[in-house]
């Protein structure tokens, strides 16, 4: 499988400020690769690197195994991007903000109200096609910015937060097109707060906080490597009982967030019983999932010797 | 190749001023009536009324001096505008560059693109001036009214290009007025529109040669009273392409700066 983008010890840095440290990172044809981390982590300023609109301060970064600092131009030829904000132009129409990104990539003029009538069928908006940008729902907006980024069937699809602020029947509409596209061979990239999200799309993700890169697997291995298990949360008023109550439980360990008081473990069994000495039954329990994986490693979580 | 990618060049730097064109065809009427109203209120209330005062300057009326330099000053203000607040607008407050920077576009097409776009806007500003001035009969040469075109775009995108320079300086929108205060007026009271430029101090005359209007005026005078068209054109219109061309390129420095980071 070829390599779409290969990021060798990229680092930005505004001014004295370092967004993105050192990144290394291959993203293979066909992949669907997330890429988290908490706000201000670096996220869309890697992606902007990626098509030109940042450039990197050192390191080595190819992209379709051009340099974007160089090759932006052929680069998005053979992107689509969703960007974090949706930057539609209100001043024009659905229908005009297409077309003029018909022209932007290349699309004959005979070609153009077919491919932007699909498209919008696709998305659902084919009822939109004359409508202001000012008189759609969010939802709206964000699928015709999914429309916008498949006008030039690409190769790779960027997605920066595409589904943050929908609700979730917008949400699963667009992860269903996600997965189609996937399926069809769409090489997708994506960020997401939504560690939900993440675990549904990708095969691959790595976490990353503070620019540089905490973690790095597939979404399963992620969680394995965390500790699959169980976490338990209680109120946080118990704490004292808690505490005592754990001195009898070698295989859980214990952590306090403002959301409450964790509890994890390898076994139901022992949180069960936890409860039962307890005499209090838990807010919560449920698997450990990736949520639990990213606090871990974006320092604000559970961690692993509490 | 190099043909080839400058073709391309081309072609997306149009498209970008056919995105402004979009937009502005919109609201034509409303878009375009006070560009051509403050002329002509202009020619009226100096024209008409100090006009009065005066008998005759360079052998001719002075509402008949006085047109060809509205004809130009049209295109001055239509493309700073444009160039400054307007596309201080699309860039920061409505995002419009964003998401064309993820197509094929980059920097320099979109700084090519507005500079078309105010040239063009420019040209069609400056023919509609030309027309009413010469509804008033200002026009020695009706044949010549096209070229009032010309002069337009000839004129309009160095000052677009000024536009530009200070989009990409600024640090917010209102520094615009500094920019306008200390360059635009100026230029616009001191480029040989309302009296004769040879009257002006040496020293602001050899300023103003600097800047775009002047050059513009002397084309549009030659238009105008048909006088020593080919000739200006030679020296005037080379000169404001080459301004076009400098400026140009240091306000593609400073946007790219903006635009890129
Ligand atoms: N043009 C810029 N100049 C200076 N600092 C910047 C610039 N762009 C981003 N930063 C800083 O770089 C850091 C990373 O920002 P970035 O937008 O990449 O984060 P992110 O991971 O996308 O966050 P979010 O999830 O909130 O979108 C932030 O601290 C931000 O303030
Ligand atoms: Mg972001």
């Amino acid at each position: 499988m070829s390599v779409l983008i290969k990021s060798d010890k990229v680092e930005k840095k505004f001014g004295s400020f370092q967004a993105v440290k050192s990144l290394d990172l291959v993203i293979k044809q066909g992949e669907c690769f997330g890429l988290l981390g908490p706000n201000g982590a670096g996220k869309s300023t890697f992606i902007g690197l990626l098509y030109g609109t940042s450039l990197r301060t050192s390191g080595d970064l190819k992209v379709f195994g051009l340099d974007p600092s160089s090759s932006s131009h052929q680069i998005k030829k053979r992107l689509g991007v969703v960007t974090q904000d949706n930057a539609l132009d209100e001043s024009l129409t659905v229908f005009e903000n297409l077309n003029l990104y018909c022209g932007f990539i290349g699309i004959e003029y005979g070609q153009r109200k077919k491919k932007i009538q699909d498209l919008l069928e696709y998305m659902n908006l084919s009822h939109k096609i004359d409508a202001k940008i000012l008189s759609l729902s969010g939802g709206m907006k964000r699928r015709l910015v999914f429309v916008r980024a498949l006008l030039n069937d690409p190769e790779l699809l960027i997605l920066d937060e595409p589904t943050t602020g929908l609700d979730p029947a917008v949400r699963h509409l667009l992860w269903g097109k996600v997965k189609e596209l996937h399926k069809k061979g769409t090489t997708i990239m994506l960020t997401t707060h939504y560690m939900h999200e993440a675990e549904v799309l990708c095969d691959r993700l790595v976490i990353m906080d503070q620019g540089e890169i905490k973690a790095e697997g597939s979404p399963q291995k992620l969680i394995q490597n965390y500790g699959s298990g169980f976490v338990a949360i209680f109120a946080s008023l118990i704490k004292e009982d808690l505490q005592s109550a754990l001195t009898h439980f070698s295989d859980l360990s214990f952590k306090e967030e403002s959301s409450g008081l964790y509890v994890r473990g390898p076994k139901l069994e022992n949180l069960f019983l936890l409860q039962e000495k307890l005499k209090v039954s838990a807010m919560q329990i449920r698997p450990t999932n990736l949520e639990d994986v990213f606090l871990n490693h974006t320092g604000q979580g559970l961690s692993d010797d509490a | 190749m190099t043909l080839n990618k400058l073709f391309s060049i081309f072609h997306l730097s149009w498209l970008v001023s056919h995105r402004n064109w979009t937009v502005y065809k919109k609201d034509f009427i409303s878009n375009t009536s006070p560009t051509l109203a403050d002329p002509a209120l202009i020619l009226v209330s100096l024209g008409l009324g100090l006009g009065g005062f005066i008998a005759e300057i360079q052998g001719m009326t002075y509402m008949q001096f006085l047109a060809p330099g509205l004809a130009v000053a049209t295109a001055l203000f239509t493309s700073f505008f444009e160039s400054s607040y307007g596309f201080y607008v699309r860039m920061t407050y409505e995002n419009v560059f964003k998401a064309m920077l993820t197509t094929p576009i980059g920097v320099l097409e979109i700084v090519v693109g507005e500079l078309l776009w105010v040239g063009l806007k420019g040209a069609l500003m400056a023919f509609g001036v030309a027309v009413v001035l010469a509804c008033f009969g200002l026009m020695a040469n009706l044949y010549l009214i096209p070229m009032a075109a010309v002069v337009g775009f000839l004129v309009a995108v160095p000052c677009g290009a000024i536009g530009l320079l200070a989009t990409g300086l600024v640090h917010n929108i209102n520094q615009f007025q500094s920019v306008y205060s200390f360059i635009i007026a100026p230029m616009f009271y001191l480029s040989g529109i309302f009296f004769p430029f040879e009257q002006i101090s040496p020293v602001i005359r050899w300023l103003a040669e600097i800047f775009p209007l002047i050059h513009g005026v002397r084309l549009s005078q030659s238009i105008f009273w048909d006088q020593n068209i080919l000739q200006t054109f030679a020296v005037s219109g080379s000169i404001l392409v080459f301004q076009s061309l400098l400026v140009g390129y240091f306000s593609y420095r400073v946007i790219k700066k903006k635009l890129v980071s």
